[in-house]
């Protein structure tokens, strides 16, 4: 249950071996648009060499090439590598039928980034696909597509779809980077994202991660809620209760169970810090 | 005793060879005097001086050309960077360099250790009974804490200042400790003084170290109401600092005082009334000299009161926490601030070694390493401040207690912050950066790193 | 076979590799010589060698990149040389 997902251009050594610095909950190296064609392969050896040699704490994902040729050559350089899956940029049905067979059909883990209009209209396809655990909304590239500007009404219906869809098939939902410096206003983006349900945000620089955590981390209040009610439940032993007049059943306690376990997995320490 | 030029001043003076002259560093690196007085001795001809400053800032290039030709013989300073740092440790001096620390020199200069002939004051404004202020005037500087006591015992007393008034109210200097007035047009550029305003870092590792240092002091339990607070001048220090204000905002809690160099973010808590006194023997930058100019509980102190080591009044012994750099730091808890891994000199104690001995908690902020080469070493090049007053290091990679701290131990033994031993830190280090082959140092010796009780602590070497 | 290939950077961490055809000359600068050169030196005479690398100049200009960095830009830079990486 990541709530962060830091993307570092594979072809940087400084942020390769500081990738689990910063705090990220995951970590997305990048071998796409961030890595020129003339050191493409160059990201490809830094990253394997790197994660060969290095234990690094946070899940690591790659966003590879949409290309076939490029795509191909980024599945050979990982293939012995601890990492956690990829991010597909482009995704269409068509993107991951070529990933699963240059992946040769082994197991995988897949983030679908919805970046296309064409997408919009594939979200059965590209939700139900085998690989498929997750949809990322990239707003950057979404928007430019259309040929608007990204803002909180322009990204509006993108983001329930993408939410919508990802709901609905059981995967996991993560927001748009944000792409100027000014911080207040990330921090905003990303407490905007939470409340809508989406899991966690994507961060374009180190230093937007510690906002974004911040934002998908709950509240005290509901921390408190939710103790209250794993602690009523396994008083009682029961799956149905009412507590403060709300009606408290299984998802309730699910819910509740769930979002503990996040808060234990992700406590720095330090009171209510995080 | 007004003199209208430095060359007046000399002429009414007794200046012989090996004479021990003084100057102190508020100017920084805007300093008009040192260099012109300076030359002025040389030109009469001044050989063999003890040169006691308080620090050594990139600009005062006249050194060398003492050095060079025989006028300065041995110098004395707490703190030194730049060409003269580098010429030093290529050419040496006749004589030799003592390092010493900010609390160290007043206990010198009070106990007749050091003996100064004369002072040369660089004083913002002075009024005509020789009072003077860092406070006000066209090169203001803030608080003077580095040269009163030169003032109240050297021979001679010499101040040289472009701001002459009438009378000053809340005077830094006592107009009875001062010989003589040089009014000059100008002692100093005000662009060279202040570095502007200085920021919180913006580095990624730097605000991960700073979060860190601040989930620590949460959980240290010494965040308390009438908690006091030291930090220093550099872009991690200023981000724990404005974390640490945070805190007491949020907490609602009032600090005691806040010690040291003083700087904008410093003075925001105090105008906000979340610390109640600031004890300022440095101001850092612009809001920090307005600040002490016209608030009551932003005081100026003088060295002594600040961290001289006999002085029972001295602030820093109520200090509970102070946030600290380090160039270099060892198994043992050694911290090295003063040289490179060459042995050149890059800085100097300052006050790092007397209020990580004086404060209840001594936290070292530093990344792991430097491009490649780790912080951390078997045993550092040299010892400014010795291991047994340091009690954490915290990287962006993990914090360390010191072993002797078994309290701290003890409370941090259950929490999420990645607290390990320095051993297993520098381990973690070594993984990715390989060893680094150990540097011998050179065969030249140039001096001596004391601390502030004057014992002799590191030898400092030179390569020419 | 190219004549002169170069890769990498001079930002902080990283290394910038030239080979180009010569007599087996490895020219290292590097900003940790004082504590990493023979280490160093070591470590690019091996991959030289596991590559078969013959009758090539190297010229390392190095800002503190750690083992697998000097690594990866050097075996780019021999693929690139020989003409066979992927792009």
């Amino acid at each position: 249950m990541a709530r962060s997902f830091l993307f570092i251009p594979g072809n940087v050594p400084r942020m390769l071996q500081n990738m689990d610095v910063f705090e990220a909950d995951a970590v997305i190296i990048d071998f796409e648009d961030s890595v020129s064609a003339s050191e493409k392969e160059d990201a490809r050896l830094l990253t394997e060499r790197f994660l060969t040699f290095h234990e690094v704490s946070v899940d690591v994902y790659i966003r590879i090439n949409a290309d076939k040729a490029l795509m191909k050559a980024d599945l050979n350089a990982i293939d012995s590598l601890p990492i956690t899956g990829i991010v597909l940029p482009k995704a269409s049905p068509d993107t991951l039928n070529v990933f699963e067979y240059l992946n040769e059909y082994k197991p995988c883990h897949v983030i679908a980034l919805i970046e296309t209009p064409d997408a919009f209209f594939k979200f059965e396809e590209i939700a139900t696909h085998t690989c498929v655990k997750g949809l990322f909304l990239g707003g950057v590239d979404l928007m430019h597509a259309l040929g608007g500007t990204m803002s909180k009404e322009t990204l509006s219906y993108p983001r329930s779809h993408v939410l919508m869809a990802a709901r609905a098939h059981g995967l996991y939902a993560i927001d748009t980077p944000w792409t100027t410096s000014d911080d207040d206003a990330l921090a905003r983006d990303a407490a905007y994202a939470a409340s809508l349900g989406f899991d966690a945000k994507a961060a374009i620089h180190p230093n937007q991660v510690h906002p974004i955590n911040q934002a998908f981390m709950p509240s005290v209040k509901r921390i408190e809620e939710a103790k209250r009610i794993v602690a009523m439940h396994e008083k009682h032993g029961s799956m149905r209760f009412s507590l403060d007049g709300q009606m408290i059943d299984k998802p309730v306690i699910d819910h509740a169970k769930a979002l503990l376990e996040k808060v234990h997995t992700y406590q720095s320490g330090g009171e209510n810090d995080v | 005793m007004f003199e209208t030029s430095v060359e007046h001043a000399l002429d009414n003076l007794t200046l012989n060879d090996g004479m021990s002259v003084s100057f102190h560093h508020h100017l920084r690196n805007g300093d008009g005097i040192i260099n012109t007085v300076l030359e002025k001795l040389y030109a009469r001809n001044i050989q063999g001086m003890h040169l006691f400053i308080s620090a050594i800032f990139p600009s005062y290039t006249s050194i060398i050309d003492g050095i060079k030709n025989g006028h300065i013989h041995s110098i004395t300073t707490n703190y030194m960077n730049g060409p003269v740092a580098q010429y030093i440790y290529e050419h040496g001096l006749k004589g030799s360099l003592t390092m010493q620390t900010h609390g160290g020199r007043a206990r010198a200069i009070k106990e007749g250790e050091s003996l100064i002939d004369i002072a040369f004051v660089a004083a913002p404004t002075v009024d005509m009974a020789g009072n003077a202020s860092g406070a006000i005037g066209k090169s203001a500087c803030g608080s003077l804490g580095y040269v009163m006591e030169d003032v109240a015992h050297a021979k001679t007393v010499v101040c040289i200042t472009d701001t002459l008034v009438e009378t000053i109210d809340d005077p830094q200097i006592d107009g009875r400790d001062v010989d003589m007035v040089v009014h000059v047009d100008s002692i100093g550029d005000p662009r060279g003084i202040v570095s502007g305003t200085l920021s919180i870092t913006k580095d990624p590792i730097g605000l991960k170290i700073a979060r860190d240092a601040k989930r620590f002091l949460l959980q240290s339990g010494m965040i308390q109401d009438g908690v006091s607070f030291q930090s220093g001048a550099g872009g991690i220090s200023l981000a724990i600092t404005k974390e640490f204000v945070n805190i007491l905002n949020d907490k609602n809690l009032t600090a005691s005082f806040f010690t040291g160099g003083i700087t904008a973010y410093h003075v925001e808590a105090l105008e906000k009334g979340l610390v109640r006194d600031l004890y300022d023997v440095q101001c850092f930058d612009a809001a920090a000299i307005e600040s002490i100019g016209k608030n009551a509980h932003h005081r100026a102190i003088s060295a002594d009161m600040y961290a001289n080591p006999l002085n029972d009044a001295r602030h820093i012994k109520d200090l509970d926490i102070v946030i600290l750099g380090a160039a270099e730091i060892d198994c043992d808890f050694n911290v090295n601030v003063t040289t490179d891994m060459h042995h050149k000199i890059i800085g100097g104690s300052g006050g790092h070694s007397d209020t990580a001995e004086d404060s209840k908690l001594a936290i070292i902020v530093s990344p792991l390493f430097k491009g490649r080469m780790p912080l951390i070493k078997k045993k550092v090049t040299t010892i400014t401040t010795p291991g047994e007053h340091v009690d954490v290091l915290i990287t962006e990679r993990g914090i360390a207690i010191n072993p002797r701290r078994r309290d701290l131990i003890e409370r941090f033994k259950d929490s999420h912050l990645p607290v390990m031993s320095i051993e297993m830190l520098l381990e973690k280090a070594h993984d990715l950066s390989g060893e680094p082959r150990a540097i011998t140092p050179p065969e030249k010796t140039l001096g001596t790193v004391e601390s502030r009780h004057g014992k002799p602590l590191a030898t400092l070497f030179r390569k020419g | 076979m190219a004549k002169t290939i170069t890769v990498g950077s001079l930002e902080s961490s990283d290394c910038m590799i030239t080979l180009k055809e010569g007599t087996g000359n490895v020219h290292i600068e590097s900003v940790v010589a004082a504590a990493f050169y023979d280490h160093i030196e070591t470590l690019v005479r091996r991959v030289l060698k596991t590559h078969e690398v013959r009758n090539v100049d190297l010229t390392l200009e190095d800002r503190g990149a750690l083992d697998y960095a000097i690594e990866a830009r050097l075996i780019a830079a021999i693929k690139r040389y020989k003409g066979d990486d992927n792009g």
